[in-house]
């Protein structure tokens, strides 16, 4: 061993300048969750609060800055948000990708069609949406689940076929031959086998649909116009439509949804970090 | 004719895409066609297109996207760039932890660290107004100020996507094999020359992917923008994307909203068609197998 270096004492300090780059927003924001009423309202700004209340995650606030916004408030649209990303994520997945990945990588080996897949994957949604909103209101779905997941399969399908046809090029040929000569169908070879040697894939790519349908706000802003029971709106846009109203007023009860919600994204991604880096990268991170 | 077994199976398993591809794909194109080459009351017509060239907004929006997506890839492959080298040569117990850190930013939507920048640059109450006035310096109002607006809507976004550049360059830097370094270090090389000479060409393909995959998430980028500065002051933060929201679902010009998403498009896909006919991106998405 040898002693720490002048390098590596650079190299640490540097480490951690990017953390605190990375971790203050967050904590700035976890911290604005646990002040209360008129405490966010104060110069100097309190930067290391003294006292955590709870109050803004459960109760109305009822300071002089009153908006009664809590993070239990935005239950109705965790329900929605809830129900569209599972329901999407479930149809682009296993009715739409794992099919037709197999299909790309097995059967219809065509280098063009590898591409549109790529090239669909980077289309940005703001492209689609006059028409998409043409079509979910045409079928009547608009402020509604199923609308919303409908188009939310729009781009979820693409990255996760291509997602999927990266981990079944992996999969030995000699695996299939075998069942082949078991007297397997080439359909039960895909759901009986192949399927299941890649769960790794259809894990990341199930997290991975999930997590992008649960942020997506474009869609949901043109889709739906309020939250369940009577219609669709989605956690993003609890957060925006208060925080374009009042930017100035419901901050403590904001930063609380904004912690509250992001805890599910950033617990599953934290635990499957090495399957998501792959997917995230489209393939470029062997994970 | 008879389909082969082979196509035949690979048809049966794809139909599920090839409908998707039908509704998601097809007939959204032909309908963004269709408005955009029609007017409000469906006469057939270039107006919408016409309308692009003497659009003063367009042209402030074109220029805000133009440097924003400059600063923003270039913050974002600087900051990734930089702190993927800084923790492969860190050795110590951290590095799991620092790696983890450095993903969180991934996993937060959008909206919420829309949120975070909001509260952190507002001029009264946000801390880094408040640092720079103990400083001694004039606070300086990010949010509200013309030439500031649309940096700190880059820093934002360098904060959400530098280390999706971190995590590709990261990877990368590790499949180097190490006798490399040490067949370097015999010839005398210094660090910095087996950077140059050993670690840059190594890691040439992964560099144009997080280049590639980078430039593709900054133009998608919508959801900063709406949440922090809703494309003000004036139209300091317009970009492509924003003004085409706006068009379409603010001021209710469906037909020429239609034609900036097909200009929208055809700026992607050119630019897609490019990366992937001058530089060997694909083989390293896995998509072709290269000479290796």
């Amino acid at each position: 061993m040898k002693k720490p270096s002048a390098m590596a004492v650079t190299v640490l300090v540097l480490l951690a300048l990017v953390c605190l780059f990375y971790l203050f927003p967050v904590y700035w924001t976890l911290v604005t969750s646990f002040k209360f009423g008129n405490e966010i309202f104060t110069y100097p700004p309190v930067i290391f609060p003294l006292r955590i209340d709870l109050a803004n995650f459960f109760q109305p606030s009822t300071t002089a800055h009153a908006t009664n916004q809590t993070a239990i408030g935005s239950i109705p649209w965790l329900i929605d948000s809830t129900v569209v990303a599972i329901s999407a994520t479930l149809v682009s997945t296993f009715l739409i990708a794992a099919p037709a990945a197999y299909s790309l990588v097995r059967y219809i080996r065509n280098i063009w069609l590898g591409r549109l897949i790529l090239f669909m994957t980077m289309i940005p949604e703001v492209v689609f949406i006059v028409p998409f909103f043409l079509i979910v209101a045409e079928v009547n779905l608009l402020n509604s689940w199923w609308g919303l997941a409908l188009v939310y399969v729009s781009f979820a399908a693409p990255f996760a076929t291509w997602l999927m046809m990266g981990f079944f090029n992996e999969v030995p040929k000699s695996v299939e031959e075998a069942a082949e000569i078991d007297g397997l169908t080439p359909y039960q070879i895909f759901y009986r086998i192949s399927l299941r040697l890649v769960t790794p894939g259809l894990i990341a790519a199930l997290i991975l649909c999930f997590i992008s349908c649960w942020n997506e706000l474009l869609y949901a802003l043109i889709l739906t116009y309020s939250p369940y029971p009577t219609g669709a709106e989605t956690v993003p846009l609890f957060i925006t439509s208060f925080l374009i109203t009042d930017k100035s007023f419901a901050w403590g009860g904001l930063a609380a949804a904004g912690i509250f919600t992001m805890l599910p994204t950033i617990i599953m991604g934290i635990f499957a970090q090495r399957y998501l880096a792959r997917g995230l990268t489209l393939g470029a991170v062997k994970g | 004719m008879r389909l082969s077994k082979t196509l035949r199976v690979g048809l049966v398993l794809a139909l599920p895409i090839i409908v998707y591809f039908a509704i998601f794909f097809i007939y959204p194109l032909a309908l963004l066609f269709k408005e955009a080459f029609t007017t409000p009351t469906g006469v057939l017509a270039l107006t919408n297109f016409q309308k692009m060239l003497t659009d003063p907004v367009l042209l402030t929006t074109l220029q805000n996207t133009f440097y924003y997506f400059a600063g923003s890839l270039g913050l974002e492959f600087a900051v990734g760039f930089g702190v993927a080298v800084l923790l492969y040569n860190y050795i110590g117990r951290f590095r799991t932890l620092f790696r983890t850190v450095i993903f969180v930013p991934l996993m937060v939507s959008p909206v919420v660290i829309g949120l975070m920048w909001v509260l952190l640059l507002d001029s009264q109450y946000g801390p880094i107004d408040y640092f720079i006035r103990l400083l001694g310096l004039q606070p300086l109002n990010f949010l509200g100020s013309l030439s500031l607006a649309l940096p700190s809507i880059i820093v934002a976004n360098a904060w959400e996507y530098s280390p999706f550049v971190f995590l590709i360059i990261y990877a990368g830097l590790q499949t180097v094999p190490q006798q490399l370094y040490e067949a370097a270090a015999v010839d005398g090389m210094s660090r910095l020359q087996a950077f140059r000479y050993v670690t840059l060409p190594s890691i040439r393909g992964v560099m144009l992917v997080a280049f590639l995959l980078d430039a593709i998430g900054v133009l998608k980028g919508f959801d900063l923008i709406y949440v922090i500065t809703s494309g003000g002051p004036g139209y300091s933060t317009y970009i492509l994307s924003f003004y085409a929201y706006k068009v379409a679902f603010v001021y209710f010009q469906t037909n020429y909203a239609a034609a900036l998403s097909l200009l929208f498009l055809a700026i992607i896909a050119t630019f897609v068609t490019i990366v992937l006919k001058f530089t060997p991106v694909e083989e390293y998405l896995g998509l072709r197998r290269g000479k290796e």
